[in-house]
Order: C-alpha cells, then sequence, then structure tokens
C-alpha cells in the first residue's frame, strides 16, 4: 500500500483548481461545476503551461485538456506528483493509447475520461473529487499488461466509481460496446458486494481484483477481505429464492427486518457467461464470452 | 446528477416523478427513505415515472421491489411508467418488466389504478 494521505492534505478553505483548455462545452461545464462549489479557477493553456504553474502553486485539483495525447497527460501528472503528491488529478482526452489507462491509476490519478464521454459523468467525478477528503491511497496497481492488470481497491463507494470510471476509459475496439458495459455493470454489482459484505465498507479492509483479456473472453477476478458465504443460505438475496418469483426474497428481508437488496449477484450473473465462486465465498470470478472475430471470406 | 424526487398526487394515486441516478449510495437511500415514508403515510397506490432515470442499479431496483412487495401485502399496487434506454435494459435483465405492470402513457397507467367498470363520469 502506499503511504496514507492525512486529512491535513484535504483542500485548503480556499479550494482552487487548474484547468487545462479543453474548448467549448467542456470548459463552460468544469467552470460552472466548480464554481458552484465556490472554487477559485485558474486556467492554463496547455500541459507546459500547467506544469509550470502546478511546480510554483498549491492546487487541489487539476483538469487536463482533451486535446492532448493520453500519455502526454500521465507524464505531465508524474512530473506534478514528484512536488505535489497528494493533487488530484483528472485526464480528459481524445487522443489515447490502451495502456493509457493503466498508467494512470498506476500514477495515481483520480480518474480517467476518454472521449467520448458524458458531460454529466464528468461532472460527477469532479464533484467528487471535491467532496474525497482521502483518496490516493485507495486504488494501487500490483502489475499491469494490456492482457493482466492485478489491482487493490480501498472498500469504500467513492474509490469503487473511481475504479468503474477507469474501466468505462478503456477504449478496445475489439471489444463491443454494449458487452463491455454489461461487464462494467457487473463487476460493479460484485465489487460493491464484496466492499459492503466482505470489507463493511470500512476503508482499512481492501479488496484484491484481477482483470484478464483473453482472445476469446474478459475475465475478472474479486477477492474480500470477508468470511465468505454459502449461496445455498442467501434466502435473503434473489439469487438465493425462487427463480420464478422474484419477491420472495425482499418477503424474506423484510422478516428479518433488513434494507432492500439482495438484487446484486442476480444481476451480476445475468450480464455475463459464468459467475464462479470459491468454496469459502469470498472470491468470485466473472467470465463474458466475446465473438470470435470474423475469418475472411476465402 | 444525483437522484432527484418530485410527488404529486392523481386522485389517490400517488406519483413520483424521479431524475437522475437511482444507484447505490445517497441515491438509493433518498429513494428508499421516500419509498418508506410513503408507505408509513398509507399511500395503497404508487405509480413512479422513470422517464428521466439515467442509471439503475441492483439498489434502486430492490428500493422498487420491496415497496411492491409491502403494497402487494396490503392490497395496493406499484406500477411504472416510462422507463427508457439503460434502465428498460436493466429491468429486463432481472424480469421486473414482467413483474411490476409498466406503461408508457401516464393516462393510462392512472386509468389501470381504477376498479374495472370505473369511469370518470359515473
Amino acid at each position: 500500500m502506499t503511504t496514507p494521505c492525512s486529512s491535513a492534505v484535504g483542500p485548503a478553505p480556499n479550494k482552487t483548481a487548474l484547468l487545462v483548455t479543453s474548448g467549448g462545452d467542456v470548459d463552460e461545464l468544469l467552470a460552472s461545476v466548480l464554481a458552484g462549489e465556490g472554487w477559485i479557477l485558474q486556467r492554463a493553456a496547455d500541459n507546459q503551461h500547467a506544469l509550470a504553474r502546478a511546480t510554483k502553486e498549491q492546487f487541489d485539483l487539476i483538469v487536463t485538456g482533451r486535446k492532448a495525447l493520453g500519455p502526454e497527460d500521465v507524464e505531465l501528472f508524474r512530473k506534478i506528483r514528484s512536488s505535489r503528491p497528494h493533487v488530484r488529478l483528472i485526464i480528459l482526452t481524445d487522443k489515447f493509447t490502451p495502456g493509457d489507462v493503466i498508467s494512470a491509476m498506476r500514477e495515481g490519478a483520480f480518474s480517467y475520461f476518454s472521449a467520448p464521454f458524458e458531460a454529466s459523468e464528468l461532472a460527477e467525478m469532479v464533484r467528487e473529487a471535491m467532496a474525497e477528503p482521502c483518496w490516493d491511497d485507495g486504488i494501487e496497481v500490483l502489475s499491469g499488461t494490456p492482457e493482466w492488470v492485478s489491482l487493490t481497491a480501498r472498500c469504500d463507494l467513492a474509490t469503487a466509481d473511481r475504479l468503474v470510471q477507469f474501466l468505462h476509459g478503456v477504449r478496445d475496439p475489439s471489444i463491443p460496446e454494449a458487452e463491455k458495459e454489461q461487464v462494467i455493470f457487473a463487476f460493479k454489482e460484485i465489487l460493491i458486494n464484496a466492499m459492503e459484505h466482505g470489507g463493511h465498507f470500512d476503508p482499512s479492509q481492501h479488496v484484491e481484483i484481477s482483470f484478464i483479456r483473453a482472445r476469446r473472453a474478459i475475465t475478472c477476478r474479486v477477492k474480500d477481505p470477508g468470511k465468505g458465504f454459502s449461496l445455498e443460505e442467501l434466502r435473503h438475496a434473489a439469487v438465493g429464492s425462487s427463480p420464478d418469483d422474484l419477491f420472495s426474497h425482499a418477503r424474506v428481508r423484510d422478516e428479518q427486518v433488513m434494507r432492500p437488496g439482495g438484487l446484486g449477484i442476480l444481476l451480476a450473473k445475468k450480464l455475463v457467461d459464468e459467475l464462479i465462486y470459491n468454496e469459502k465465498g469470498n472470491e468470485v470470478i466473472l467470465v463474458k464470452n466475446l465473438n470470435p472475430p470474423k475469418s475472411p471470406i476465402t | 446528477m444525483g437522484l432527484q424526487i418530485s410527488i404529486r398526487e392523481s386522485g389517490d394515486v400517488t406519483i413520483l416523478d424521479l431524475y437522475g441516478k437511482a444507484i447505490i449510495g445517497v441515491d438509493s437511500d433518498l429513494l428508499i427513505g421516500h419509498l418508506n415514508k410513503l408507505l408509513a403515510s398509507g399511500v395503497l397506490k404508487l405509480l413512479l415515472n422513470l422517464a428521466d432515470v439515467t442509471q439503475l442499479d441492483s439498489s434502486g431496483i430492490s428500493a422498487i421491489v420491496g415497496t411492491s412487495a409491502s403494497l402487494r401485502r396490503q392490497g395496493g399496487s406499484l406500477k411504472l411508467l416510462c422507463p427508457r434506454g439503460r434502465v428498460r435494459a436493466v429491468l429486463r435483465v432481472v424480469r421486473l418488466l414482467e413483474t411490476i405492470p409498466t406503461f408508457e402513457d401516464e393516462t393510462q397507467a392512472l386509468a389501470s389504478f381504477r376498479p374495472r367498470g370505473y369511469s370518470a363520469t359515473s
């Protein structure tokens, strides 16, 4: 684990953001979100200008411009972090390479958006960056190649949101967008379950995660720090109740005075091809098969 | 955008207009809080307008399923209005659209709460 940040590194009362110019709607959106929260805005025309300013002045948040290449943004962040280790940086880029997301996570970027992205999602992530008091030990990349990434994630919702946004930022033309979205959705459900039931949303606990990109499948492994469970005993979860009666688990939860829930595993199971738990029940593998590439007509 | 909720009434039907995300965290807590208050106040006919919901996860769906189950036990009912795009897709995945009556038109949805043979002029 990296050294945990202390509460002292949170934004000062006069919080300041440095925005590298993207142009158009993105600049207006960011200005409106940050100004709405009372932040002071500074602007830089490009990464070189941003680096010059960031080494001289303290910024709580830096958002890169979408015109620069992804690797240039990661390099900018690496240089800034050497003197400002806890600055939050959100990378926006229209031009990226497949390894950028891993590099951005490894360097400790707060978030990563590759085009096309939803303006509302960006606004939401900026708000999270502004609100999160301690973030930079949340995700730690243990090893990373384009085919196999292993990492740990702190057991809190904001870290889950950040990790999921990094996954959205991965652009692999060989993975159909619809299937990618299904994998991310299923992964998030399983991740939240692991953080909640295995880690009790305790920020001192971490979930172990691996993503493996095989030629014809995507695999995600999630291991939580908990004692595990048995699927057969989960009468309060939809996956353990009658497949024809979606309401039977809700009745059990009501009887046991539990809050509404219990649909995450069922939902994940329906979105991927296989969901395999280990014997203890604290480790799960999701497998999503990809259609084989079409052979050229001979 | 986080979840925003506005409540209106049409006859004895309570309509919740939802805007934004209904996902785990403060959003689903807000939704569960509103639904529980309505149940506690004796509401029996509930229409959830999902037209402007942009994201729904298992937490948001669970709030809907739990409320629907409670209302059924009390002789009431919950119905859905206009789920769109990704929200409709995820409801279809868990087969909720087959279980909870879902409408594309508010007038038809409201009419479905009335007993058969009922006419507004009668």
